[in-house]
């Protein structure tokens, strides 16, 4: 079971990180949509994402594509920027307001710091 | 006759003014004493000037007019927040770096945080240090820092690399920066993105 202290930390910092520029992000078990820690939460987009991402993983396994990696972006009307990162078992949806938070610090800072805190947290939850 | 002396010529007188002239000199009093507690330091440790010593060499030229080595002091981060601690890179590269702008940027040159450059200017880090790679591969080529005409300016960079990828400060001047200043910039640079 994992740990959702660890995963509040993770949220924290990356609030921290992203600021202002940080709408909204959940962190939900895939097979179940359960959202373990986030902020500003949204149920909805939970479902969604879980559902998009499931899709996604299907497609690109029936076209012989590559599996999905550490994350895939979408840009949205607004300046807002969805980003879902693939944690595994986990799945995480950040929500971005371009205007306040800039790509660079999204991609090279933010994302790769949530990796290694759920990754640490999943590794606590083995243990 | 020769008892009478006129008053200059008085043994007495004279004896009383070479005693006079020879004496120890006294211990200071408290007014000297508080008048020289008063005056600046540099003023107390000052020689007298004896007239009998020939001429001081001639005055050297202030201070301000010689050439004074351009220290610049390490940059040291009060945060450990990754967005502040760019901001002090800026910051400190722009007060202490000849350039009128400066940027951090990814690897595939996404712009991290800028001052005074566009981030299309920005995103030719990417290729910039794409192409790096094969002239990296060269044995005894570093090419982690360099400089690159833009048409207008020049954009001198530094490149550090972490677990996380590659991570470039740049800045855009009239000039190229020195070998010294690139140093000064990847070692700031590796204090920052470390703990990014």
């Amino acid at each position: 079971m994992i740990d959702t202290k660890f995963l509040d930390q993770a949220v924290q910092d990356l609030r921290s990180v992203l600021r202002d520029g940080l709408v909204a992000t959940d962190i939900w078990d895939r097979n179940d949509g359960l959202s373990l820690a986030g902020f500003n939460q949204q149920p909805v987009a939970v479902a969604l994402f879980t559902r998009i991402t499931t899709e996604l993983q299907s497609s690109l396994a029936d076209s012989n594509f590559p599996p999905l990696a550490r994350y895939y972006l979408l840009d949205m009307e607004g300046n807002h920027t969805v980003a879902v990162i693939n944690h595994g078992a986990l799945l995480q949806g950040l929500l971005v307001d371009n205007k306040r938070a800039n790509l660079g610090i999204l991609i090279s800072v933010a994302i790769p710091r949530m990796l290694e805190a759920v990754a640490k947290a999943q590794a606590a939850a083995v243990r | 006759m020769t008892d009478r002396y006129v008053s200059w010529t008085d043994p007495n007188s004279l004896a009383l003014l070479l005693a006079r002239a020879t004496a120890p000199r006294r211990s200071p009093t408290a007014f000297t004493r508080a008048a020289r507690a008063a005056r600046p330091a540099a003023k107390i440790s000052t020689p007298p000037v004896r007239i009998s010593q020939p001429p001081p060499p001639a005055a050297r030229p202030p201070a301000s007019i010689a050439p004074t080595p351009n220290v610049v002091p390490a940059l040291e981060h009060v945060s450990d927040n990754p967005s502040d601690m760019l901001d002090a890179l800026l910051a400190w590269t722009l007060d202490h770096q000849k350039c009128a702008g400066a940027f951090v940027a990814d690897d595939n040159g996404l712009t991290l945080a800028a001052h005074g450059i566009s981030e299309a200017h920005v995103s030719l880090v990417g290729p910039l240090l794409s192409a790096l790679l094969a002239v990296r591969s060269i044995p005894g080529i570093d090419a982690t820092s360099g400089a690159l005409w833009l048409g207008t300016n020049m954009m001198s960079w530094v490149e550090a690399r972490t677990a996380r990828g590659g991570f470039c400060l740049g800045t855009v001047g009239a000039e190229a920066l020195s070998t010294t200043a690139l140093s000064q910039l990847k070692q700031a640079l590796e204090v920052t993105v470390r703990d990014l």
